[in-house]
């Protein structure tokens, strides 16, 4: 029997020509040889990505460019075009589509199926009455709504995100069941989209997401909830004292105290006034902001007892509150922290309520016995190019 | 035939704008921004000109404010079609001379009986 390791030593390690010369060199040649390696291999590895986006793009163009017009005529012709639909003479539920025009083989593949979608998402958003209804009806009759579901189901936020977006422009309902959750999504795109959705989408109770968020809502996702509360046609709106009262979520209770503001719920005062006794300074400033811009006040005299024992930004807000009430009953009490506070934010917060409330008279008196600062303050409130 | 000019930025609008008009017998020429706008005015004499306002390179206003100005388009009639629901954008467009202003997302039927309207109560220029 031969032997096949009668060669080999144990003792002897293995060798590698290039790899001994390299550790023979200096160490930091070999730091210079690695790092230059690293480069290299970077520098190869972006230029293939930029290289292979640039290809996938450029395919992407030209399927556009086959798949665009073919869209475009058929919506036009099928769709737009149709004396009917431009007459308003039918109703987009009752009107005749001739739907297997658009079941062509082209749109088999997944990739041109979403540049349908595309592409009739874009329509959409550009018409309404029927054409916006019967292009609605033709996503729904290609089942195109399916793809967008299938997306809403993926792990992927994005994909997900984009599934949302789909249905919300083409006006389908998703269930709670499948929207609910993501309202309260770790992620803040995903979370931001399904309460967006879920406002556009749901009939009955838009806001019931309210409920179950424990996740925050920051300041630009409450600009866009408040934005597409605004603009949705037939919202129906709830007394939002209901979650000031029993939400344990911050940032829901300081946004639906904007939205108690916004649409005037005075209903709303008794919730606002037990906010008074939060423990967090930040709620209580903003209880008495949306006190003082609903005119309150019933809550006035509270306020002047509680102001001495609170931080700087709810004093400023109880200021304010008490000049957009213009009850007048408070004059005493703003002239006193106008002239004897060291602090200018309560001087100048002072100064304009005084302007709201206070007679003519008292303000020139102000005037003649003020200090120099104290007048400038004073001229500054009273300029009506100034917005309070 | 009358002729129109639609200025707007939105391929969509304006391919389905052209159809339509062409399809009622108007003459249809576009412009896919401000500027392109502006340079058409010296083609031909327009009996209504239809924008956006949010377009780059010069916006809705301007165009308004330059149509007024040059021979070919002063005595048009302007449309303005544009998702701005502010009610100072309205006011300012007609206090430029805006003769309708129609909110996107359009309902085809309702632009076409307006352009149809205006046109009709007004003299070719062509």
């Amino acid at each position: 029997m031969p032997d096949i390791f009668a060669d080999f030593s144990p003792e002897e390690p293995v060798r590698i020509p290039l790899l001994d010369s390299f550790l023979e060199l200096p160490v930091i040649i070999q730091i210079a040889v690695i790092f230059i390696f690293i480069s290299s291999a970077s520098i190869v590895f972006i230029q293939v990505r930029i290289w292979f986006t640039r290809y996938k793009g450029h395919r992407m163009q030209k399927r556009l460019a086959v798949l665009l017009p073919l869209i475009d005529n058929l919506i036009s012709e099928h769709i737009i075009l149709r004396n009917d639909v431009m007459n308003n003479s039918v109703h987009a539920d009752n009107a005749d589509l001739d739907i297997d025009a658009f079941r062509l083989r082209e749109f088999r593949k997944k990739g041109n199926k979403q540049i349908l979608i595309d592409r009739l998402i874009s329509y959409r958003k550009g018409f309404s009455g029927s054409t916006g209804a019967l292009l609605r009806r033709l996503y729904l009759e290609l089942d195109l709504d399916k793809v967008s579901f299938k997306k809403m189901k993926r792990s992927q936020w994005n994909t997900k995100v984009r599934g949302i977006r789909e249905l919300t422009d083409m006006d389908i309902s998703i269930s709670d069941v499948n929207i609910l959750p993501l309202t309260n999504s770790k992620r803040n795109e995903l979370r931001s989209e399904a309460r967006n959705a879920y406002i556009k989408l749901s009939k009955n109770e838009p806001f019931k997401f309210f409920d179950i968020s424990t996740e925050p809502l920051l300041k630009w996702d409450q600009i866009e909830l408040f934005k597409t509360i605004t603009t949705t046609e037939n919202i129906a709106l709830p007394s939002f004292a209901r979650w000031v009262t029993y939400s344990s979520n911050k940032s829901i209770v300081s946004f639906c105290l904007k939205l108690i503001v916004h649409y005037n719920q005075i209903d709303a005062g008794p919730a606002v006034v037990k906010l008074l006794d939060n423990k967090d300074h930040v709620l209580r400033a903003e209880a008495i902001n949306c006190l003082g811009k609903l005119k309150y006040e019933e809550v006035e005299q509270q306020l002047l007892h509680i102001y001495s024992n609170q931080p700087l930004n709810c004093q400023l807000e109880i200021l304010k509150a008490i000049g957009r009430m213009e009850t007048r009953h408070s004059v005493l009490f703003l002239k006193q922290e106008f002239l004897y506070s060291t602090d200018f934010d309560i001087r100048k917060n002072a100064a304009r309520s005084l302007v709201r409330n206070a007679p003519k008279a008292l303000i020139e008196e102000l005037m003649a016995s003020s200090s120099e600062d104290g007048q400038l303050i004073l001229k500054h409130s009273m300029n009506p190019l100034i917005k309070y | 035939m009358r002729n129109i000019l639609v200025i707007d930025d939105d391929e969509i609008i304006q391919n389905v704008l052209e159809k339509i008009l062409v399809k009622e017998g108007f003459r249809v020429e576009r412009a896919q921004n401000g500027k392109e706008g502006l340079a058409k005015f010296d083609l031909l004499k327009y009996d209504l000109v239809i924008t956006d306002l949010m377009m780059p390179y010069a916006n809705g206003f301007e165009i308004i404010s330059k149509l007024k100005q040059h021979p070919n388009t002063a005595n048009a009639a302007v449309i303005v079609i544009s998702s701005i629901t502010h009610e100072e954008s309205v006011m300012d467009s007609f206090k430029l001379g805006v003769d309708e202003y129609i909110r996107k997302p359009i309902m085809v039927g309702e632009l076409l009986l307006r352009i149809k309207k205006l046109l009709l109560s007004r003299p070719s220029n062509a």
